[in-house]
């Protein structure tokens, strides 16, 4: 390590705070670097589910970065992934038993999906990628910039599924709301119920990336 | 560094170590835990056997006090078999006991449906005849009936589950004191297509089995579920546009229940 | 006639790939040749064959509430089921190790062909997904669970095959910058998906 890290560096330092924006577009998890998308899509039918998805997945982030960077030195090399896992599968069932508990009905929609964080590639991807060999502050940023990243492609998706496949929007603790009034309803316009199906979210990603690469166009694939 | 974190002792110990933590930890998590989470399942079946009666939200009842104010409305708990005997009858001053298998209270249809009911239609399909023998036999079919009171009314609370388009769907369907008149009605889902078969959870859909009924002609009737804006007659509601096969499934599912039910109810009158 | 049910099931209609997104992080990575996906497909037809088996009798005689009555009555009502991801995921990872060293020992021809991607497969989670909803859906016996795990899998090998076989033709196209590569599988993943929509409420 050089002595010019050693030097204590701002908590919100320039580069620090780039560990958070980065992810939410020049490397974003999901449309970037196509990591996570196992989970995300098929949560994606209603609001409340993917905020509530986005953040039990920032938690994992959060937790799971912060114990691996603060066992990096004690970690045997060996099995190392098999205790990224075990710390990963237990904050899951933390995440997993706090839901059923307490938000019932989240828990239900969720179902399995919620299991699914414990593979979902974003997580162990940042843990052997970077928490492993960083302190545990910029491990923290860097779990919170990816769960964001993923959350605001889940949000988004979700925006779109619900607004245009059943004119609502669901938000937690608020609940349903309808945001095409009725009016339209009447003059003959009608929920496109395909956007509920799977297959919508991969087409809303799709054009999500497009968006996004033809205002970045330095990560156009060649 | 003084530790070789690459030799064996280390790698076994630490594992040790770690799994002890961590299960520990678990294991209070979910102690700690388990308690609020039975409650939660318990009471979401109480309030659906409510909300049968028309006991919801709307009449203070949410969730969470379901439970304490279940005895009030439920008065027996009944559990009879398909040929209709009564095999458990459980008045409200009994505690439902979660090891008591036979009270009504604890069938899990949705169980039975999977492991038992479900093998025999397929097994049998189109021989309604040995379908009907084999039911009829089985030991391990129950159906629960729940004899609640409302405003001094009576109502008949049974329940039914079947399959979906992707997976189950079960539901409460509550009867007036004649035993042919649907009063209320609550259906749920596993997995049903978000927004469109999922719609059978929703209270249009639901609110439209009120009134209806199970006979015609002094013979079962069997509510039925067609395909949205037909004229209707009173055993049948609209289904759900783009859900064709949800509706199927919710059909199929009362058809074959509440015809169980309406036999044992013409034979136990004024239960 | 229920194992051809929960087999076209598995297989087609509740497909992995299309209708739950599971492993799409492989499936994306993977299917730029159809050799390297028939591969992958392979590895995960046969790690869902093992596993899931192996995870329905943990579910069923170790994990379930009540499961461990055969050690006998005092353990009746110990429930363990908070420990299902732990324990699931710990088969799994340690079940592809196993497999991979068995195959490395007796067909090297086999591991030249799987090898590389068994390693990939333990955090695949059409794997962990797949052991989830096996717990989800209770099957009766240990047959029937083993048919949803050979069905899984093959719906995931279609899925993969196909998609590798249009990325294989796609590079001739004339695709608009910003969505070459992954935007462009995404979509067709999308248009397949709607493809195998037509196989809902199939049924024999």
């Amino acid at each position: 390590m050089s002595e010019e890290v050693k030097k204590s560096e701002p908590l919100f330092s320039k580069k620090n705070k780039k560990l958070i924006t980065d992810p939410l577009n020049k490397i974003n998890p999901v449309t970037i670097q196509v990591l996570g998308i196992c989970s995300a899509l098929a949560v994606t039918v209603q609001m409340d589910n993917a905020i509530v998805m986005s953040i039990a997945v920032t938690f994992v982030l959060f937790f799971g970065n912060m114990l691996i960077s603060m066992m990096r030195n004690l970690i045997p090399g060996r099995i190392r992934i098999i205790v990224q896992l075990v710390v990963v599968a237990s904050l899951v069932i933390v995440v997993d038993q706090v839901l059923k508990a307490f938000v019932y009905d989240v828990s239900k929609q969720l179902s399995v999906f919620v299991g699914l964080i414990i593979t979902n590639c974003i997580i162990m991807g940042r843990l052997e990628a970077f928490a492993l060999g960083n302190k545990p502050w910029p491990s923290i940023l860097d779990g919170i910039g990816n769960g964001l990243g993923y959350g605001l492609v889940l949000v988004i998706v979700a925006f779109f599924k619900e607004l245009l496949g059943s004119g609502t929007l669901t938000f937690p603790g608020i609940g349903k709301l309808t945001i095409i009034p009725e009016a339209m309803y009447t003059a003959g316009y009608m929920d496109n119920g395909l956007f509920l199906l799977p297959p919508s979210s991969l087409i809303i990603v799709a054009i999500y990336i497009w968006v996004q690469k033809f205002r970045n166009p330095e990560l156009i694939e060649a | 560094m003084a530790i070789n974190r690459d030799s064996n002792v280390y790698t076994v110990v630490f594992a040790t170590v770690m799994v002890v933590i961590v299960g520990g930890f678990l294991a209070f998590i979910s102690m700690s835990l388990k308690p609020q989470q039975k409650a939660n399942i318990t009471n979401e079946k109480m309030q659906n056997i409510l909300q049968a009666i028309g006991i919801d939200e709307t009449n203070g009842i949410a969730r969470d006090d379901a439970g304490k104010v279940f005895n009030d409305y439920v008065k027996r708990r009944i559990t009879i078999n398909y040929k209709g005997e009564i095999l458990s009858d459980k008045s409200a001053d009994e505690a439902i006991d979660p090891q008591d298998k036979l009270d009504a209270f604890n069938i899990d249809l949705r169980k039975e449906y999977s492991m038992y009911v479900k093998p025999i239609m397929s097994q049998y399909k189109g021989d309604d005849a040995k379908i009907d023998a084999e039911m009829a036999a089985s030991p391990n079919i129950h159906f629960p009936v729940f004899v609640c009171e409302n405003n001094g009314k009576k109502y008949y609370v049974v329940s039914a589950s079947g399959k979906g388009l992707w997976d189950d769907i079960w539901g409460y369907i509550g009867l007036s004191e004649d035993a042919i008149t649907v009063s209320g009605s609550v259906f749920d889902h596993k997995g049903e297509t978000p927004g469109l078969g999922s719609k059978i959870a929703e209270e249009w859909f639901q609110v439209q089995f009120k009134g209806k009924t199970i006979e015609e002609g002094g013979a079962y009737a069997p509510i039925k579920v067609l395909k949205p804006g037909n004229e209707l007659n009173s055993h049948q509601v609209d289904g759900i546009s783009g859900a064709t096969f949800t509706g199927v499934g919710v059909d199929e599912m009362l058809t074959r229940n509440l015809a169980v039910y309406y036999n044992f109810f013409s034979t136990n009158k004024g239960l | 006639m229920e194992y051809i049910n929960i087999f076209i099931r598995s297989a087609f209609i509740d497909n992995m790939i299309f209708t739950f997104f599971f492993g799409m992080c492989s499936y994306l990575a993977v299917s730029k040749t159809v050799k390297t996906a028939v591969g992958l497909g392979s590895a995960v037809i046969f790690v869902l064959l093992v596993t899931i088996p192996i995870n329905y009798l943990l579910e069923t005689f170790v994990l379930k509430e009540g499961a461990l009555s055969w050690m006998g009555e005092e353990y009746a009502t110990m429930d363990l089921s908070f420990l299902s991801f732990i324990m699931f995921i710990a088969v799994i990872a340690s079940i592809v190790q196993l497999v991979e060293m068995l195959v490395e020992k007796f067909s090297p021809a086999l591991y030249g062909a799987l090898g590389i991607f068994l390693p990939l497969i333990a955090v695949n989670c059409a794997i962990l997904g797949g052991a989830l909803f096996m717990q989800q859906k209770q099957f009766a016996n240990v047959g029937q669970a083993t048919v949803y795990g050979l069905g899984s899998g093959f719906g995931w090998f279609i899925a993969i095959v196909l998609i590798a076989a249009i990325r294989e033709k796609i590079k001739y196209s004339h695709v608009p910058a910003p969505l070459k590569g992954v935007g462009m599988a995404f979509i067709l993943t999308g248009l397949m998906g709607l493809a195998f929509l037509g196989f809902l409420g199939f049924e024999l």
